[in-house]
Order: C-alpha cells, then structure tokens, then sequence
C-alpha cells in the first residue's frame, strides 16, 4: 500500500461498491481471454469449494465475476488492478501464517500458478461482464425501514373506539386477532398517568381536582397542552435522550474525573425539548451545532466516556482515539438512524446493508472531533471581549515567563541524597510537627500560603501545651474557625479539625484553591509549644498538602505573632510532583515562580468563566486522512475512505479532504434528508417506546435486520410521515398519541387478551409499568414538598468525591436540600451508582440505553424500605400531612392518597391506615406508602 | 427482549415468549451455523430463581481473587531461569521499545528466590510462600495475552471481556445464566479490597445492560451491605408491623390487577429482603470463626499497618468461605484498590519501587489467599467451586528506564484455576525466555473466560443478550476453551 499515491486510491474506490466505474471490459479482450483460460482454473482448482457455487464461506465466491468485485465479509476488495503485491488475493494465497494462508488445507498453490495470478491482477485484472457487474454491486436492501416511508391510508375507525388516525391502525390490528379494546380508564387513572408519562412526577391533588371536575367536551386535550407547555416536560424528555445519548458527568474509565462543565448541553436539550425545537433542526444541531449558532449542542458529539490516561506506547494512543471515534460513530447510526455501525467495524455488517467502508466514511465525518472543552460563543457577554483579549495576552507573557524559570531550574543538576543535609524534614501528607518556645496564648492560626494543588486540607490540627495535652480537642474546649469550607461534604467539615480522629474521612477542606486558614480559639489562656498537622494520618491520601504554611500565636486578641512555618524544611520529593523545578531555583527565582504560577491559575480560571468553555468538543478544521483498518486494527491501514453517508442511502459526495466543518454539515443534512427514511422512523418509534413503555419496534436502537419487526408497520410509517409533514415537532406527534384513544384505555388485565398477547403489544390496554428511578426519585420529593425546582445549570451531587489522580465516588449517606432537585440535575457518575436509586436500573452512560431494563430486586426494597433519603423524606413528609390537614389520622390518610395515587383512600383502606397509624405513627404510615407499588408503578 | 420485564410469567410455560420465539427465529435465518442464543428462563417473581446450566457443569460456582494493579507474573508464578542468568543485561531485541511508560532498561531478575513446590515441582517465588505450598492444587495458565496496558480498560477486560465501560461483569452474566441456588442471600456478591475499590470500580460487578437483578452486591467483612438494617427510628416491632401494612396496602392493589406478575414479584421481593436483613449479617458475623481458623488465614494478624491491613484481607477471605458455603453463585474477593498514594502504594502496580512495595503486598495477599484454597478443600467445597485467581496484566522482564520497577505488559501473563473441573499441578502456555511474550498455546482474556464459563457448564457462544441490535457475549465474538486445563 505504501506504494500507492492517493490518486491511485481514489481511482480504485469504485472496487469498494460504490460508485463504480469499472475497467473496460471488452468481450473479446485478449486479458479477459487470459483469464478465461488461465486464471479461472486456477481458481476453480484452488477455490471454488468453499468459495464457489456450492459454498460461500464467509459470503465469497469466486465463480461469479459479480462475486469476485463484491469480495468477501471482510471488506477486503480481492483485487487491486495494477497492484499485483498489493491485493488481498495474493497476500493471502501467498501467506505462510496459518491463520492467514489459502487455500487454508490442502495444496498450496503452485508457484507458476501464483505468477499467473500476479501476471492478470498487473495486467489490470480484467474480468468477463465487468460493466454489466457492476450495475449489480451497488449496495441494495428490500429491508423494510431502509425502504421509502409511505403514507398508508388510516383504517376506517369504530365510533366507540377512535379519537383519531392511530385508534384505526391499532382497532384493525387487534381484529385481525379477535381483540377488542379495553374500556377506557377513569379520570383519576388517566391524569395521574399523563403526568407520570410526560413528566415523570405525579400530579398535585389540585390538578387531578381540576381534571375531574373539568366537564368541557375538550377537557382532555386542554390537560393534554396544559402538561406540554410545562418546564417539566423538558425536564422529563430530555432525561430519555441522554439516556440515548449516552450522557454523564464524568470521563469514566480508569481516573473517571469530573466534566465540571457538560451540563450546558443538558441544559441545551431541556431547553429544545421545551421549546419544541422541530426534530431534524435538534438532530443537526447536534451534529453541527458550532455551525448554526448553538455551541451547547455538540455536547452530543463527545458526551461519552474519554480514556485520559495517555500512554508512551503509540499502538495504545492509535487504539484510544479509534475507540473515541467508534464511540462517536456507534452513538450517531444507534441514536439517529437506529442501526448498528459497530457490527461493520471489523468486517462488513452481517446483516444489514452496512460496508465495512460505510463504517470508515462514517468515521471519517468525525475526524476533526476531539474530546475536550470549547468556548460557548453564544454564552459570551460581547462587551466582555476586549476584558477577555487583555486576559488572555497577560496569560501567554506570565507562562513565558514561568517557562524561562523552568528552563534556568533544568540546568541545575539534581540533588543527590548525601547532599541532602540539614534543616527539617520535608513537610509530609501523614503527620507533621513543629515545635516552637513555648508561648502563653489565646488562639493559635494556621495560615497556608501555597499547597500541592486543589483546595488545601487539613485531617487534625492539634496543638500540645507543655504539659503534652492536645489543647486544641473540641473536647478540651477549643473552638476552630476557618477561612472558608469546601461546601457539601460531610466528611470535610470544620468540626473534624480538631475532633480527635484521623484521616480523610475526618478532615476539614478549604473553599479556596489560593490561600487560607484555620484557627483555634482556647477558652482560656494556654502554655503551648508545639502544632502537629497532616493531611491524612492514615497515610492514604497525599494531595492538598500545605506546602508552605506560617502558624502564630495571639497572646492577646489580634496581636498575631508567628512562632513556626515552612521555612527552614527541605522540599519534598513525590509529593510536590510538578513544582521540584522550586527547589533549583534561587529564593528570589521561586518566589517569582510562585507568584506566576498562582497568577496564572486565576488567570486560567478567569479566561475560562469568560469562554463559557463546556465540554462539547473541540474540532480541528483540517482532519486527519481516515483509513479504512483492515479487521479493524489500527496498525494494518488500507485504502484512504472519504466521509459519506451510508452507500445504500446515498452520498455526500465529499472529498477525502474536506474541511471538518464541511464533513459534519453534510453529514447532518443527509442524516434528516428525505433519502433517508431512517430518522423519522427511529423517532416516533422511540417517542412511542417512552409513551407506551414498549416501541411498535421494541428494539428501538435496532431497526435493522437483526432488531425486532414492527407490530404496526403501517402506523409506524403514517406516523412517521405525519411527523415530517408536521414539520418535525415531538410536542404535535405527543398530542396526537395522548389523544388517542389507545393512549386512554384502562390498564386492567384481561385473560382472554393476555392468552392471545400477553406483553399487549397488540395494545388491547395500556399496560403498567414501574417507574424509573429518576421519576421515583422525582415523586419521593414531590410528594414530600420538598422537590426543588430550579432549573439548568451545574448538577448536584449524589456522592462524595476524593479527588486524587484518579477520583473515588463514594455515595452519600445524609442529605440536604441541595440534593433535592430533580434527579435529571444529578452530576452523574460513571462506573459508580447512587447507593439508593442506583439499583432500579439506571444506567451509568457507559454506552447508549435505549430501553432500559425494569428489574425488581431486594436491594430496590432495602434501598427503599431503609436508606436515609427515604427516611428523611418521610419526615417532611410526615410533617406536610401535619401542617396541611391537621392532627385527625383520616384527613391525614385522605391527604397522603391523593398526593401518592391522585385518588382518595377506599373504606378498606382508610381504617386499615388509621388503626396502623393509631398503633404506629404517621411517621410509619409514611414509610410504607413510599414503598407501595401502585406509587411507584403506572397504570 | 428482557424476558423478565414482559408480562408473560403468568402463563409459565411460555416463558421464553413470542419475541423471543420471533426473534431467535429471525437470527437462526442468517446465523444457520453459528450456534443460537439460549434464553435462560427467567421467572418475573423470582429472577435469582436456579436455573439449569447448557450442559453438565463441572462447578456450581465461582470464586474468583482479582489483583488490582497488575501482578508481576515475573515475580511469582513465573519461573525464567535465563532472566536470572541475563541479570543487568539489555532484553534482545527491545532496543527502543516503548511501553506503557516509556522506556526499558535491562533485564532484571526478581529480588525473590524460586523454589520447587509441592509434588509437582512447580517454581514459585518466596514472595508468595503460602500459595506456593499449594502448587499441587492449581491449574497455571501462563500464556495469557490482553489487549491494552492501561489499568482501567484491562480490568474492564479482564472483568467484563471488554476494554471499554459499560458491559455486563463476568459474575452478572453467570447469575443471569444460572440464577442462585440460596434464597437468603445475593445471587452474586463482590468484595472489594479493606482499601477500596479496584481501578474499574463498580464495572467488575456492575450488570451493564443486562437487568440490574444480576449486579454484584458490594460488601466486605468491614461495610456491612449498605441499607440493610432497620432505622432507629423504627423499633422491631414497628418494622414487621410496617412490613406487613405495606403488604396488605399491596395484595389489596393487586386483587384489581389479578395474576399481574410483575406486582406479585414486588411483593416478594420485599419477603426476601426481609430475610436478607437476618441472613448477610449472620454470614458477615465471623464471630463464631474459631481461633484456629483467624489463625490460619492472619485475620489475627496486628502490630503495624501491613499486618492490620493483612488481617483485614484476611477476614474478607473468611467472609468469602462462608459465602460459598452458603452456595452463593458467584464470589469476588480482590486484593489491591484504586491507585491511592501514589503508584504501588496500595496495589500491585510497581513501577518505581517494586521490591518494597510487593514485600508487603505479599505479605498481605499470601497467607489468608492460601488459607481460602486450604480452607475450601478441608471443608470438600473445592469439589463444586472453581477457584479462579487473576490480575488485569502482567509485567515487563526489565526494570523502566532509571528506575526500579516494571512497566506494564499484556503481552504474556499468569493467572491459575484451581477446584472443579480443572487439572491439579498442571501448567499450560509458556512465555518466551524472559517472560516477557507468550510463545507457547498463546492464550485471550477470552479464551480464559469461555474455559471459566465452560466449567459452569454454560456455551460462551450461546450465553448472550440482546442490546442495542446485537446479541452480546461475555467473550465478544472471539474466544476457545482451553480444554486442555480441564480434567
């Protein structure tokens, strides 16, 4: 291959199926005469038993000119006309790998034998009926979803069934089978489930009143538009599509840290799920959205899981970056086009009309993406940018400066150990001490000037009086201060710094990454003549050490003086990692050092809020050439692949080397062009799916040959080109499937249906389902009164974080109301799950879930029946049905019925629930509701 | 598609259902000579319920100890008598090789000595003296080769067959093959290391796509399962009675929705969690663990940090025992954390500093790993587990460039089989002279897994599940049993 010119690539494409010219093949030709009589016995010799008219091993055959041009599932093309060396069928005839070589048992082929092969493919490996062959090659399926969408006509409906088109495709389907539909539900039934569907929280008793006493002929469709307009609708959606798209807060694999800034994206998708942004403007968007004004969007294209450990070994960088690419290319043909491009990655795909090339055209439209942040242009305050432009020239002078210091620092020699000498040891992440003339004292401060990165912690701080006791105890009496604490984690409070008990767990971090301190006042006046402090006593942590520190002492108030520091330590090793060059440096140069390293921090920080930089990617404007990767490896690179769509759906029509930008705008646009009849399908399939709990395809990531046929196709085509016709809007496409008397039906088993259908996916009622553990989540505290409904921005946190070079996840266990936002806000972790919800299937965002599981474990029950949150949502619970219908246990039961199930209690259930909160308190009563199946479920 | 999630159960005999009727059908079409999926038939009520292997299991269970951070084959169980001899000289052939973290220096033989084991003979290093008095009972394979030498997406590989996040855990796909044959507690439990979590965190027995009813649950003989005691706010006797309001409230929803077997399995799933609530502290309790035996695994051991920390792997190693004697399906015991302090510190990843930092992960691995071989074969378990000891990779021959430790190397490494079904004191594959490649029955990840799930009696080509279009194995579309480390 190395000794082909692109040209020469380019020029043999048409082998790969697409857009074939092929060699001229006259009839007569002496070439096609040498192949008839010398080359195809060879073959037919050699080859036709597994590859010939009888077998196609591996979808090869060689007895067919058609065969031979379309080659094998590999992907390979068998021949490369003039490149004898080059092409697949002599590596492979010629192999001495036993994996490789062929035929793969029996005789090997003769070396005359192997030169006449060599001889034709020189020659141009001219083929007998190349040009009618090729008419043939081109790509082409009678599956149905890659067929044209056509508007079928709507059944007629039945008058007692059929509020509109979708009630007469499902009525004829279920007489097809002898059904009928069941009757339809009660209101109370039909609001509650409304809410739950479109908003993923049940409705307050309020609006259930509201619906039920609403006698209007048109009250369903105005509850209907009343629910679509809400905030929480996009709430509630684009909860679905990040599942689709793979979406979490963090890198995942090893390290796993934090992606502080991919939250504009959600907020991008709740915003243009509430807004009802037309559906092929939302799919390119995200695609392409730096082209069209909508940075936020291409959050779509880099939200999954990033390998950040970089390795020296280029075969590992090779394969991270076709991992981020596959990812890309998996999520785009599963989200958008419902089909499984990963299959094509090694070989072409064995089932759908997928080449191994489509998948490398594919990939190529990628090219120019990286993983990483980009500023939001339209986030950006256009007054701000000459403040920004000045920021941004100090940030380059001060790191030229800093690197010239580096520089001087490289040019000292090492220390070596012996001369090490002197002085106090280097200060230490485990435990430190200093020792000072004992002086009478008030409060002692601990001020921390610079420290090893992120915000400082401290795990004790304790200060002995000259009697050997630990004055500084909480115990004895000492009160800590501090300038600031890292807000939302119990674990590193103010109070651990002097409560006795070591380690990570028991510490105190600062607010700041800069400068801060803690103090301790005495009760009374103290002798004291030593500190002891560390990091993490246990010895398991060593980041946020305080590297260089001053301690003083008050003998009066305010009337600070210092009795110790850092001065006069060595610098430390491993810990200061990055800032040794200090050591070598002159006392003047680090200070100078430091300073500008500190400025340069806050610059950084500065620059950044200004960009509104998130994490949507980075795009390079002239991508690196794609190849496509024999057996998907990326060391054995063949023919140079242009970005394209998919053959069998047409072209782009690109070049190999467009501009990254131009890559991504055409892909969009072919992806919601009318030649591909995939989108709207996979969309009102999908829309369906979360409606109904189960798609008319339910594989809706599959809509390919090895997915699940529809069970209406006709409906699943009107309703996709309703969609189309509707402009594309999901809200119009709700309304018509809420309206529909399918949507309405009562949910109540039916034995002589469930014999025939018993998933229903005849949709003979609309079957129950448990809620997902986001809508749970969101119910709990809806219920509670204490949801928080402010919306966008940063996530909250459902875990603790130890921040080292690698990030621990440890799920909290006490609550405040930070954490009571609407779980779609969570900061999602991946690779680690929330230790109450993470258990009702919630996925991580490891790769796209379009439908998820609905499992039922006991774990679900212990979570539910015992954790802190339920627990303390049962308390504010228990005191809103104090609060809001007084101390008689029957108000209080009515109150609670209709806030968990929109109904009021029935007899049974009303004196049942007084006499167990009679024996048990309401507290009880509370908990057990919160774990019933008709709150969690919908029906 | 997720047998349990449809409403079928209620008619028993069809479990398996028309869709997947339709669609193994629909694949048989086009897969006529690769073999079909077999559905485990899974009842709604009771998803851990036993379930019936493809064929005659050579165990009913694993127990597998996972090392975290990449254990030095060259260090323990793999003998190269020519590393020894070329001490301090330049690997032939590695000029300007580049690993995980840069360069090579020369070849550096391991600070322990070798020493024949057992009947067999077998060389093991002094590094891990108690396993090797084992030798008799193991089952080498020292020709494993991985895909990548980062930690994070190997212990992806090693645990769930794919380098990448967010696939089913090795333990998820056996429990959802073969349920659990104990009512009282979880089909699959991990027990992760006193220190934390390994590099992958919950991947290794995270369920990935398949239905979280298969997930491992995570606990240890120090973190008790969490949410599995009674809030004090409650008192016993508030409890049950709760337990049984909550009951009524839902058998009086369910009479509107008669024989609905998804509300019927919620309401015993709440049964079984009432029993779990008695069940795991009981096999968490090691209190009635006689001395001898805290003795023989070091759970006695004290005095400074290893030795505490050694006792603490210990009691894990006990915890796991009991768990398999309880017939728990699937059992991780791992040994190393996440990367905390610094490499090597607290697993096995000795890049710099190696001999000072596996004196003590030896030390805290050795003794109580051996006593569980020791203590699973006294007690005749051995006869149904499979014991299945590993690490994400092995590590290089040489020491890296200007240091004293080795870099990373997925190019040939050790793990050992041990129990039902395996040969005893048997060897298979070899690396090259140096330890450094696999030369000889060059062995997958997934040649390893598909010989695991072989000896459970489960078809690595047939245990599969459909996600996002494609029917997913635990051993991706590759993978061969290794027949010959079978009896």
């Amino acid at each position: 291959m190395s000794s082909l010119r692109p040209a020469d690539l380019l020029r043999l494409l048409p082998l790969l199926g697409v857009f074939l010219t092929p060699v001229a093949a006259r009839a007569e030709s002496p070439e096609v005469d040498f192949y008839q009589k010398s080359v195809r016995p060879i073959l037919e010799e050699h080859c036709f038993d597994c590859h010939g008219p009888e077998k196609q091993k591996n979808k090869l055959r060689f007895d067919t000119t058609l065969g031979i041009l379309k080659g094998g599932e590999s992907g390979e093309p068998l021949l490369l006309p003039g490149h004898s060396v080059d092409s697949y069928l002599l590596k492979r005839v010629t192999s001495t790998n036993p994996k490789d070589k062929m035929p793969p048992k029996g005789d090997r082929l003769h070396p005359a034998q192997v030169e006449i092969l060599r001889r034709w493919i020189d020659a141009g490996a001219e083929l007998p009926g190349a040009k009618e062959a090729a008419g043939e090659l081109r790509i082409k399926t009678d599956h149905w979803s890659f067929q044209p969408v056509r508007r079928p006509n709507p059944p007629a409906r039945d008058g007692r069934f059929g509020n509109n088109a979708i009630d007469g495709f499902v009525l004829s389907k279920l007489r097809e089978q002898g059904l009928v539909p069941s009757p339809k539900a009660d209101p109370r039934t039909l609001v509650r489930r409304l809410y739950l569907v479109m908003h993923g929280m049940p409705p307050t008793p309020a609006e259930v009143e509201g619906f039920v006493s609403d006698t209007g002929a048109d009250a369903w469709e105005r509850l209907v538009d009343r629910v679509l307009a809400s905030p929480r609708y996009g709430e509630r959606w684009a909860r679905h599509w990040m599942d689709v798209v793979r979406y979490a807060d963090t890198d995942g694999f090893e390290r796993n840290v934090e992606r502080k800034s991919a939250y504009p994206y959600r907020d991008y998708l709740i915003e243009s799920f509430n807004a009802d942004k037309p559906y092929n403007l939302f799919v390119k968007e995200q695609l392409a959205g730096d082209m069209l004004g909508v940075d936020r969007a291409t959050g779509f294209l880099v939200a999954g899981p990033y390998d950040s450990v970089k390795s020296s070994d280029t075969n590992l960088t090779l394969m991270q970056r076709q991992e981020e690419l596959a990812d890309m290319v998996n999520t785009t043909g599963t989200a958008f086009l419902g089909l499984t491009m990963g299959c094509a990655r090694c070989h072409n795909h064995k089932f759908d009309p997928i080449l191994q090339k489509d998948y490398y055209a594919m990939q190529a439209v990628f090219a120019g993406v990286q993983m990483g942040e980009r500023p939001l242009r339209e986030m950006r305050d256009p007054a701000q940018a000459g403040v920004l432009e000045a920021l941004k020239l100090s940030e380059s002078r001060q790191k030229a400066e800093l690197e010239a210091l580096k520089k001087k620092a490289a040019l000292v020699p090492d220390a070596l150990p012996e001369q090490i000498v002197g002085g106090r040891p280097p200060v230490s992440a485990m435990r430190n001490e200093d020792g000072f003339e004992p002086v009478e004292t008030m409060a002692v401060r601990f001020t921390i000037l610079g420290n090893s990165g992120a915000e400082v912690c401290l795990d004790e701080l304790e200060v002995f009086d000259t009697e050997g006791k630990n004055v500084a105890l909480a115990l004895h009496g000492g009160k800590a201060s501090a300038s600031g604490t890292l807000p939302g984690y119990a674990i590193h409070q103010l109070e651990h710094l002097n409560d006795g008990k070591f380690g990570n767990a028991h510490s105190w971090i600062s607010n700041t990454k800069g400068s801060s301190w803690v103090q301790i006042d005495f009760p009374a006046k103290v002798r004291v003549g030593k500190v002891v402090w560390g990091r993490d006593r246990e010895g398991r942590l060593t980041d946020r050490l305080a590297m260089h520190y001053k301690i003083e002492a008050a003998s009066e108030p305010g009337q600070w003086k210092q009795v110790s520091s850092s001065e006069g330590r060595r610098a430390g090793t491993a810990a200061q990692g990055a800032n040794s060059f200090l050591a070598k440096l002159s006392p003047g140069d680090a200070a100078v050092a430091k300073k500008l390293q500190e400025e340069l921090l806050s610059l950084r920080g500065r620059i950044a809020a200004g960009e509104h930089s998130a994490w949507v990617g980075k795009f390079m404007a002239e991508p690196v050439r794609t190849h496509r990767l024999y057996r998907g490896e990326p060391l054995q690179k063949r023919e140079v692949v242009a970005p394209d769509a998919l053959s069998v759906l047409g072209t782009l029509a690109l070049d190999v080397d467009a501009t990254d930008a131009q890559r991504r705008m055409a892909f969009a646009e072919w992806v919601v062009s009318e030649a591909n009849p995939l989108t709207a399908r996979v969309l009102v399939n999908r829309l369906w799916h979360y409606v109904f709990g189960n798609g008319l395809v339910d594989t809706p990531s599959d809509l390919g040959l090895n997915g699940s046929r529809p069970t209406h196709p006709e409906l699943l085509d009107w309703l996709a080109d309703e969609f189309v016709r509707g402009g594309w809007s999901i809200k119009q496409m709700q309304r018509q499937l809420l309206l529909s008397a399918t949507f309405q039906q009562g949910s109540a088993p039916r034995p002589e249906a469930e014999k025939r259908d018993a998933d229903g996916r005849l949709l003979w009622r609309y079957t129950p389902r448990r809620l997902e553990a986001e809508a749970i989540r969101d119910s709990m505290l809806a219920v509670s009164g204490a949801l928080d409904l402010k919306m966008g921005g940063a996530g909250f946190y459902l875990m603790d974080v130890v921040r080292e070079n690698v990030r621990h996840y440890f799920p909290k266990e006490t609550y405040t109301p930070e954490e009571y936002r609407r779980m779609v806000y969570l900061f999602r972790v991946r690779a680690a799950q929330d230790g109450v919800f993470g258990a009702f299937d919630c996925p991580d965002g490891g790769s796209v879930m379009a439908k998820r599981s609905r499992s039922n474990t006991p774990l679900q029950a212990l979570n539910l029946f015992n954790s802190t949150f339920v627990g303390g949502q049962g308390e504010l619970l228990q005191k809103r049905l104090q609060d809001e219908s007084g101390s008689q246990s029957a108000e209080q039961v009515q109150l609670a019925f209709r806030l968990f199930y929109a109904r009021p209690p029935d007899a049974y259930e009303l004196e049942r629930s007084q006499a167990f909160i009679g024996e048990h308190g309401l507290l009880s009563f509370v908990r057990a509701l919160y774990n019933t199946s008709e709150f969690l479920f919908i029906f | 598609m997720h047998p349990f999630l449809n409403r079928r159960g209620f008619l028993g005999h069809t479990a398996t259902g028309l869709g997947g009727i339709a669609l193994a059908h629909l694949l048989g079409q086009d897969r006529a000579s690769g073999a079909s999926p077999i559905r485990p038939n899974i009842q709604p009520s009771n998803p851990n319920a036993p379930r019936a292997p493809h064929f005659q299991a050579r165990a009913k269970r694993v127990l597998m100890i996972f090392c975290s951070g990449a254990v030095s084959q060259i260090d323990t169980f793999d003998y190269k008598p020519e590393l020894i001899k070329r001490h301090g000289q330049p690997m032939p052939g590695a000029e300007g090789l580049v690993t995980f973290q840069g360069q090579q220096g020369n070849l550096t033989k391991s600070p322990w000595e070798f020493r024949p084991r057992g009947q067999s003979g077998k060389m093991i290093s002094d590094l891990v003296p108690h396993l090797g008095a084992l030798a008799d009972e193991m089952c080498f394979i020292h020709s494993l080769t991985g895909k990548t030498n980062t930690h994070g997406p190997g212990e992806n590989f090693m645990g769930t067959g794919f380098t990448l996040d967010g696939f089913p855990s090795m333990g998820a796909w056996a429990t959802y093959a073969l349920g659990s044959e104990n009512d009282e507690l979880p089909a699959y439990v991990a027990v992760p290391d006193p220190r934390g979590a390994p590099q992958s965190a919950g991947n290794f027995w995270g369920p990935g796509f398949l239905p979280a009813a298969f997930q491992g649950t995570d606990f240890n003989a120090t973190q008790p399962l969490r949410n599995l005691s009674r809030p004090s706010a409650f008192s016993p006797a508030t409890d049950r009675a709760t337990r049984e309001f909550l009951a009524s409230l839902n058998r009086h929803h369910l009479e509107r929705f008669p024989g609905d077997s998804e509300l019927a399995a919620r309401i015993s799933s709440y049964e079984l969690a009432a029993r779990m609530q008695l069940s795991v502290p009981e096999v968490a309790d090691l209190s009635s663990e006689p001395a001898h035996i805290l003795k023989m695994y070091g759970a006695d051991a004290a005095g400074n940090p290893v030795q505490d920390l050694k006792a603490a792997y210990a009691r894990n190693c006990i915890l796991a025992r009991r768990l398999v004697e309880k017939g728990v399906r699937f059992v991780q015991v791992f040994n190393g954390a996440y990367q905390t302090g610094g490499e090597g510190v607290s697993n096995w990843d000795g890049h710099k500093a190696l001999e000072p930092q596996y004196v003590k992960h030896g030390e805290v691995m050795d003794q109580p790993t051996a006593a569980l071989l020791a203590d699973l074969k006294q007690r005749g378990l051995l006869a149904d587990t499979l014991v299945v000891w590993c690490t994400e990779f092995g590590r290089m021959p040489t020491f890296q460039k200007g240091a004293s430790g080795r870099d990373h190397n997925p190019s040939g490494f050790t793990a050992w089989l041990a129990g039902a079904g395996v040969k005893k004191g048997f060897s298979y594959g070899a690396t090259d002279e140096f330890g450094y490649k696999a030369v000889e029955n060059v062995a997958t990840v997934y040649d390893f897994h598909a010989t695991i799930l072989d000896v459970l009696g489960l078809n690595h080509e047939q245990l599969s599940f459909y996600h996002n279009g494609i029917e997913r194995r635990l051993t991706d579309v590759h993978g061969k049993v290794i027949r010959e480390m079978l009896v």
